[in-house]
């Protein structure tokens, strides 16, 4: 009586599986130990950083390091609160845009479907440069300096409405769509009972990105926002340890250079602005989680 | 059918909620440019107590951008506005954006769209003063300097002039230290158990029988401490004509205008293998080569000597900062250069719809103390007290408000004196400034436009090889074959090329 025996068709044998999860394992570790490592420093005495370098376990433990960081008072938390919103206002705003520009150019009955297609596929390959992008914001669409200029410039991204535009061609059949107008669907019937719910796994493709994108943004504030109140958490990090490199680079000289690096907050405050930006997004991952697998593997087998 | 209204209904009433949220939260926060001049303007009739005999100007909004990482700026604005009320009649938009970095990104768009900022912090390291003038970006001061003499009183033509472009100002420096020296900071408790007679110390080599005492009977101690381009690189003081990374340079004592690569230069050799031996040796960390805040590593007492720029009262500042006790000694001659011209300056955007006014701020930078001290420290009893003896100023730790340095903008030498430093501060900077010998290139500015592709080459090779060989880390020879071949590979001929016959044809045009 072997146990071999009861082996399922595809399953694997004890040593591969062994061998598997081992590197399995071995992955895992890389990714964690460096946000491990993170943590620990965020709670190192900022001394012993200096004297004895990393430790994953710290010498000497210390919460200074957040002290530090939440009596810079309402900064980060204001920041925390404008990427929060800019992040969820965003996210649903542009898988609205990008779904609803996605959906005609998956419908084969669509007239303009090609050359709407082309205008967003210009996009991909093309851009405007650097400051007529910004003149666009700062004299024509005059949004710099409110939310909105967080949000608005990625609402709608080439990349993501091809991806939603094949996988609506993929999952919904023409056929589904003209059973529904048999039935006496007008369109927007059509598209938000019979569509819009087989959709769920691309939405929250789209969705994850496109919250991550939001949520990791310094980019759109260090060009566009002027006011310290619209300061994201993640500009705002970006902002000290930017500077922290650029001061330490030797690219800067100037004489008080020794005094503004003194001032700079340390190794371990740094972690600690880190470990705090991490924060939601990580619940962002197992909340799109169960319909991004889905969103992976559908359309790539057909049965 | 009905199914069908109700659902569009639907649709129509979110995007209406969305239409007014947007609108709700663009009015929010747009209201600099809407607001109205009515309510805050004084009487005319006030008598202006000032010495400018404008006594009704216009109440107008400027916006001052600078580096920095300052927060919570609106304490200083609205003291600054209660100030100049009946002077300038100004409100202030004041912000800092960091450092180079992210200042010069969020900068440089906006100064070429041509955005209304009055005001704009501009240097050789940051917003890059050279290129954002040349393209035009900068309003020509000449005039505004001449009708409002006092920028040019407090700073000397001299050195206004050595920041001039074809004859024009663009931006005014800031009246600080107007040259330049290396030495040595030497740990003060050291110093004193070793007995060591600091006017004995002339060069690098006298402090070697101190850096193996500092090995013999000091464990856990480090001699010299050497960080990128901070260390004994800078005893040879090149004289360079752009970043410190780029190729190109005179030799420091003004002996001819011939443009070397330093980098290569016999002078430079020398050191690359003295620091081998000193690395060979245990003068230097074994990590040398990737430390990178050499304030921070100052502070942890490890280490006993360190190659920084002097200026007078040069240790009792880094006393201050790193917490260890340090003694200087001057090593290099104080020469003035362009490193001190254009390293901190104020211009003002063509964008400016009120030039005039923004330089009329400026100039109150340079001449009114109590305007250039609340710009820097901030209110009195709100950001900072006066110490007992009325000598220094204390900043208020909880306001939320701390400085990033007067040497920013206006006259430097009006700034309060913080804890610390000298009484005769101001007296000991003249000294040192009038000390200066002037170098061959001061005033002159290279244009890298035709080599910009040679300058960003030649800076890779030398970020790739640098801090091995400052640091001693790596043997000089090999290293040195490579770095010259991919020197001459990144077209750095090309480069030295272009500066000479620049160098030489502003030579000849000021003769």
């Amino acid at each position: 009586m072997s146990k071999r025996k009861f082996r399922l068709a595809n399953e694997i044998s004890t040593g591969s599986n062994v061998v598997l999860n081992i590197i399995f394992v071995l992955i895992s570790i890389v990714c964690l130990f460096p946000i491990l490592l993170v943590i620990a420093i965020s709670f190192t005495e900022e001394k012993q950083i200096l004297l004895h370098g990393y430790n994953i376990i710290p010498r000497e433990f210390s919460i200074k390091a957040y002290d530090f960081v939440l009596s810079a008072g309402d900064a980060i938390m204001r920041s925390y609160g404008i990427s929060i919103l800019v992040t969820i206002l965003g996210t649903i705003l542009s898988m609205s845009v990008i779904t609803l520009y996605a959906y005609p150019l998956a419908r084969s009955s669509f007239r303009y479907k090609n050359f709407f297609s082309f205008f967003v596929f210009f996009t991909m390959i093309f851009g405007g440069g650097l400051v007529p992008w910004f003149m666009v914001y700062s004299q024509l669409v005059r949004i710099r300096d409110t939310i909105w200029i967080m949000i608005v410039p990625y609402l709608i991204n080439g990349f993501y409405v091809m991806i939603m535009r094949t996988f609506i061609k993929g999952s919904v059949p023409e056929a589904l769509m003209e059973s529904a107008k048999i039935d006496g669907a007008g369109e927007f019937r059509t598209f938000f009972s019979i569509v819009l719910p087989l959709l769920k796994p691309g939405l929250a493709t789209i969705g994850l990105l496109s919250c991550l994108g939001y949520w990791n943004d310094w980019y759109l504030p260090l060009v566009f926002v002027t006011k310290r109140e619209l300061f994201n958490i993640q500009y705002t990090m970006y902002q000290t340890l930017s500077s922290i490199q650029f001061l330490t680079s030797g690219s800067a000289n100037f004489a008080e250079l020794g005094k503004v690096l003194s001032d700079l907050p340390g190794e371990s405050a740094r972690m600690a602005i880190a470990v705090i930006s991490i924060g939601p997004i990580i619940f962002a991952y197992g909340f799109f989680q169960k319909y991004f697998i889905k969103g992976l593997t559908i359309g790539a087998v057909k049965g | 059918m009905k199914l069908n209204r109700k659902l569009l209904t639907r649709v129509f009433a979110v995007v209406l909620c969305l239409v007014f949220v947007l609108a709700g939260c663009g009015n929010e926060t747009q209201p600099t440019s809407s607001e109205t001049p009515s309510s805050t303007t004084p009487s005319s009739t006030e008598p202006s107590q000032s010495a400018t005999p404008a006594a009704a100007l216009d109440p107008v909004t400027l916006t001052f951008y600078c580096v920095g990482d300052s927060q919570d700026m609106s304490g200083i604005e609205k003291g600054v506005n209660e100030y100049l009320k009946d002077t300038l009649n100004i409100t202030l938009e004041y912000e800092c954006f960091g450092w180079g970095d992210t200042y010069t990104p969020k900068i440089n768009p906006m100064l070429a769209a041509g955005d209304p900022i009055d005001i704009v912090f501009t240097s050789n390291w940051a917003a890059n003063f050279r290129s954002n003038a040349t393209a035009g970006y900068f309003t020509v001061l000449n005039d505004y300097i001449k009708k409002y003499p006092g920028v040019e009183q407090v700073l000397g033509s001299d050195f206004l002039n050595a920041t001039q472009i074809d004859g024009k100002n663009y931006a005014v420096p800031t009246n600080k230290e107007k040259a330049h020296n290396w030495g040595f900071l030497l740990k003060k408790d050291l110093v004193a158990k070793y007995n060591i007679d600091l006017n004995s110390i002339k060069s690098l080599q006298d402090l070697e029988p101190y850096f193996d005492r500092v090995l013999a009977e000091e464990p856990g101690m480090t001699p010299l401490l050497s960080v990128q381009m901070d260390g004994p690189w800078h005893l040879l003081d090149w004289n360079t004509f752009s970043d410190d990374d780029v190729p190109g340079a005179l030799y420091p004592d003004n002996r001819d205008t011939k443009v070397i690569n330093q980098f290569l230069a016999p002078e430079s050799v020398a050191l690359y293998k003295q620091q081998r031996e000193y690395y060979k040796k245990g003068y230097l960390h074994p990590d040398a080569a990737t430390q990178d805040n050499f304030s921070a590593e100052m502070s942890t007492g490890k280490y006993f000597a360190f190659v920084a720029p002097m200026k007078p009262g040069k240790a009792v500042e880094m006393t201050q900062q790193t917490g260890v006790e340090w003694e200087e000694i001057f090593i290099t001659p104080i020469v003035m250069s362009n490193r001190e011209a254009d390293g901190a300056m104020l211009a003002i955007p063509v964008g400016s719809k009120n030039p005039e006014r923004a330089f009329m701020f400026i100039e109150k930078l340079y001449t009114d103390a109590k305007l250039k001290n609340l710009m820097n420290f901030g209110v009195e009893g709100v950001h900072y007290k006066w110490s007992d003896d009325k000598n220094y100023i204390i900043p208020i730790e909880e306001s939320g408000y701390k400085t990033s340095g007067g040497w920013r903008f206006g006259d430097n030498f009006k700034d309060y004196l913080t804890v610390g430093e000298a009484l005769d501060k101001a007296q000991q900077w003249e000294k040192y400034n009038a000390s200066a010998t002037p170098l061959l290139n001061l005033g002159f500015v290279f244009d890298a436009t035709n080599v910009a592709s040679e300058v960003a080459a030649c800076k890779d090779v030398v970020q790739t090889y640098y801090k091995q060989l400052f640091t001693g880390s790596v043997d000089v020879d090999p290293t040195l074959a490579r770095m010259e071949a991919d020197f001459k590979a990144a077209g750095v001929d090309t480069l030295l090329q272009e500066i000479q016959t620049q160098f030489d044809a502003w030579l000849a045009s000021k003769k």
